[in-house]
């Protein structure tokens, strides 16, 4: 267990934690000491503008408890999904904690390393030491050390060079329940020109409202080598009384693409930083983000694209849907380096306001260091066209339909961006949140 | 005008625009099998009559009454309009992004034949009325009126007429952006819907659409009024002489 003392430091690691190769636990201490040097981040600054820092400390680590007791039946679901191969694996995270990967054996034959980190840290150490706290590192500030100290288990995926893993993979992250805390970890190498397609789904957590609210502290690192193609999807549907925070850093070689579809869509308060950093010539990189919010649910999302190579590609689009008292913050940042010379970079926010209690606040930033670029960014804000309600409802449309029309008709040419394969998942997931916004 | 088989009455309409009256009191009956005309200047108050009887949300009708079939609209939400069976093409129809032609198109359908209807004719009857209308299959999986040009919006506004069946069709400036071609083919939809049972109020600043589609009736609006009414002969003075001899005669100012 870890616990903050009355100064909201860690004193010490758990035992558990204290355990590995000697490099990784000094890492550990590192961070931990990190953690308890920085200070809380001053709310003026940058990213703390909308969101208060303290919601996020606390460290009390889950129970190990049955898991998938709130996702049985989706576990079942794709088991089955599984065995007629229309998912690659399925890989379950209790509380960041208890991971269990199933129906990747058939993976193992090619030569793709799917497992937990815990085992990994053994068995590939020179891929892991070599990548680990590589993009998410004490650098980065309070909460991604907090992470680096704590987290108890983790995800690890490798996959070869030349190797195309066809179907998706699916992790399955589960919060533990009221007052707890959970610090689940990604690590994936996409080796040079192979594939690989993720689903990085966390639900769970605390629905109740009257209690300690339950915590996730996430941290994700991606390698994609030289010529690969990663897509990954984070998908965040936290039960009601969840607060989330997660950090994503994606590091892509020459001529790799990576393709980012971060769907908010649950939680009391959500705090999601995702960013890639386009790091040789002809690496391309695609953001197509949605997020949905209703009740009082606080979002504060951050996007980074950091062009370090000449001649990258950059896009991002992300669409924000808001009811009732439903916040949500948008900061993006595109930095072109002084030598990435060539750089094409764009970047979209538009949020639709559904209620006069909601409120969203968009805020591009452009770090430009040379000027043969291409860049672009637009960003609205505002209610539903009242003109594109009284066009449908001259055709005979009724109020409540033309509104989830025109709600629907906001988002889907983002989703239309998706390749169609994954689409239809992610279509599955947005129409049914989409039923309640 | 056949007052005893009014099928859209409209009694003595005023209709405001940020508290500024644009219309100042028009009667109109329109009976079924019947096509009127208003013709007038710009600013003349057509098109905020249009708007107004559709439920426009900027155009306020302060006065007066309307109704179709016997029915008041001026309690029905613009969607009880659309049911109750008015229609109005717009002069610049709405582009909605992200959803379909066709999408749209059946729920507009489904909206007037009730929640639990047959659908199953609905392809068809789609895909006939696009070949008519000289309108590309590839449209339906386009957004409404998303990038159109002037022309295509316009013949799906007139698709979306034919589908929908309304009993009274108010066109306003159905004409206008329209080359000879397409003109010849909005027309023909227009004529093809048209039947003894329903009526037809074109609105327009020119008279080159009454070449093919023939008014029974027509009236130039000015000032927020009817100040004259007459046969399709009226049209065709207008376009000859202008609107300066309506002034003159009735001692108005157009445009005002």
């Amino acid at each position: 267990m870890a616990k903050l003392d009355s100064e909201y430091t860690i004193p010490d690691l758990a035992p558990e934690l204290q355990r590995g190769p000697t490099w990784l636990q000094s890492r550990r201490q590192t961070l931990r000491e990190k953690f308890n040097d920085l200070p809380l981040p001053p709310r003026g600054l940058h990213l703390w503008r909308y969101t208060d820092p303290s919601k996020f400390m606390q460290a009390q680590t889950a129970e190990a408890s049955a898991t998938g007791s709130r996702f049985a039946d989706l576990i079942e679901q794709e088991r089955k999904h599984l065995s007629e191969s229309h998912l690659a694996g399925l890989v379950t995270d209790f509380a960041g904690r208890d991971i269990k990967a199933l129906g990747v054996e058939k993976l193992a034959a090619k030569g793709v390393v799917i497992t937990a980190l815990s085992d990994a840290v053994e068995s590939h150490l020179d891929l892991v030491e070599k990548h680990l706290y590589g993009l998410i590192g004490s650098e980065m500030g309070k909460f991604e050390a907090m992470n680096g100290a704590l987290w108890n288990d983790g995800i690890f995926v490798y996959v070869p060079d030349n190797t195309t893993v066809e179907q998706p993979l699916h992790l399955l992250r589960e919060s533990g329940g009221a007052g707890s805390a959970q610090f689940p970890r990604l690590l994936v190498v996409v080796g040079r020109n192979a594939e690989l397609t993720i689903i990085d789904e966390y639900g769970g957590g605390s629905a109740d409202k009257k209690a300690d609210p339950a915590y996730s502290n996430g941290a994700v690192e991606i390698y994609g080598l030289e010529d690969s193609r990663t897509r990954y999807v984070s998908l965040q549907r936290n039960e009601a009384a969840t607060n989330s925070y997660l950090t994503h850093r994606a590091k892509i070689a020459s001529g790799a693409s990576m393709l980012t579809v971060p769907l908010a869509f649950g939680g009391a308060l959500s705090k999601q930083n995702f960013g890639v950093i386009l790091n040789g010539p002809g690496a391309e990189s695609n953001m197509y983000g949605m997020l949905f919010g209703s009740g009082r649910q606080h979002f504060d999302n951050h996007t980074l694209h950091h062009h370090a190579a000449g001649k990258t590609h950059s896009n991002i689009d992300i669409k924000v849907v808001l009811r009732d008292k439903a916040i949500s913050a948008y900061t993006g940042l595109i930095r072109i380096d002084e030598t990435a010379q060539t750089c094409e970079a764009y970047q979209e926010n538009r949020n639709l306001l559904l209620s006069s209690g909601t409120k969203a606040e968009t805020i591009p930033e452009l770090e430009i260091l040379n000027e043969d670029v291409s860049c672009s960014h637009g960003a609205t804000v505002g209610p539903i066209d009242p003109i594109q309600l009284f066009y449908l409802m001259c055709r005979g449309i009724q109020l409540e339909a033309a509104q989830r029309m025109i709600v629907s008709g906001f988002v889907v040419p983002t989703l239309n961006r998706v390749p169609q394969d994954m689409r239809e998942r992610i279509t599955r997931f947005v129409d049914t949140r989409l039923e309640n916004v | 005008m056949s007052e005893q088989q009014g099928l859209l009455e409209i009694k003595d309409i005023h209709i405001s625009v940020e508290d500024k009256e644009v219309v100042k009191g028009v009667s109109l009956t329109i009976g079924r099998g019947e096509v009127h005309a208003i013709m007038g200047p710009n600013g003349s108050g057509k098109s905020s009559l249009s708007n107004g009887l559709m439920g426009h949300p900027s155009y306020k009708i302060t006065r007066g009454e309307a109704k179709l079939g016997g029915k008041s609209l001026l309690d029905m939400a613009s969607d009880e309009r659309s049911r109750a069976g008015l229609f109005l093409a717009f002069q610049y129809p709405v582009a909605i992004p992200g959803v379909t032609v066709a999408n749209f198109m059946r729920s507009a359908v489904l909206s007037h034949r009730g929640k639990d209807a047959d659908m199953s004719d609905f392809r068809k009857l789609f895909k006939k009325e696009m070949s008519d209308l000289g309108v590309d299959a590839s449209f339906a999986t386009r957004y409404l009126n998303d990038g159109f040009s002037g022309g295509e919006k316009k013949r799906i506004e007139i698709l979306q007429m034919s589908m929908l069946q309304p009993s009274m069709a108010i066109l306003d400036e159905t004409d206008s952006g329209l080359d000879i071609d397409a003109l010849k083919t909005v027309s023909e939809g227009i004529n093809r819907y048209h039947n003894d049972q329903n009526g037809v109020l074109l609105v327009t600043h020119y008279q080159r659409l009454l070449n093919y589609v023939k008014p029974d009736f027509v009236h130039v609006m000015m000032d927020g009024r009817l100040v004259k009414s007459g046969g399709a002969e009226l049209a065709l003075k207008l376009e000859d002489q202008g609107y300066e001899w309506v002034e003159n005669e009735l001692g108005l100012k157009a445009g005002v």
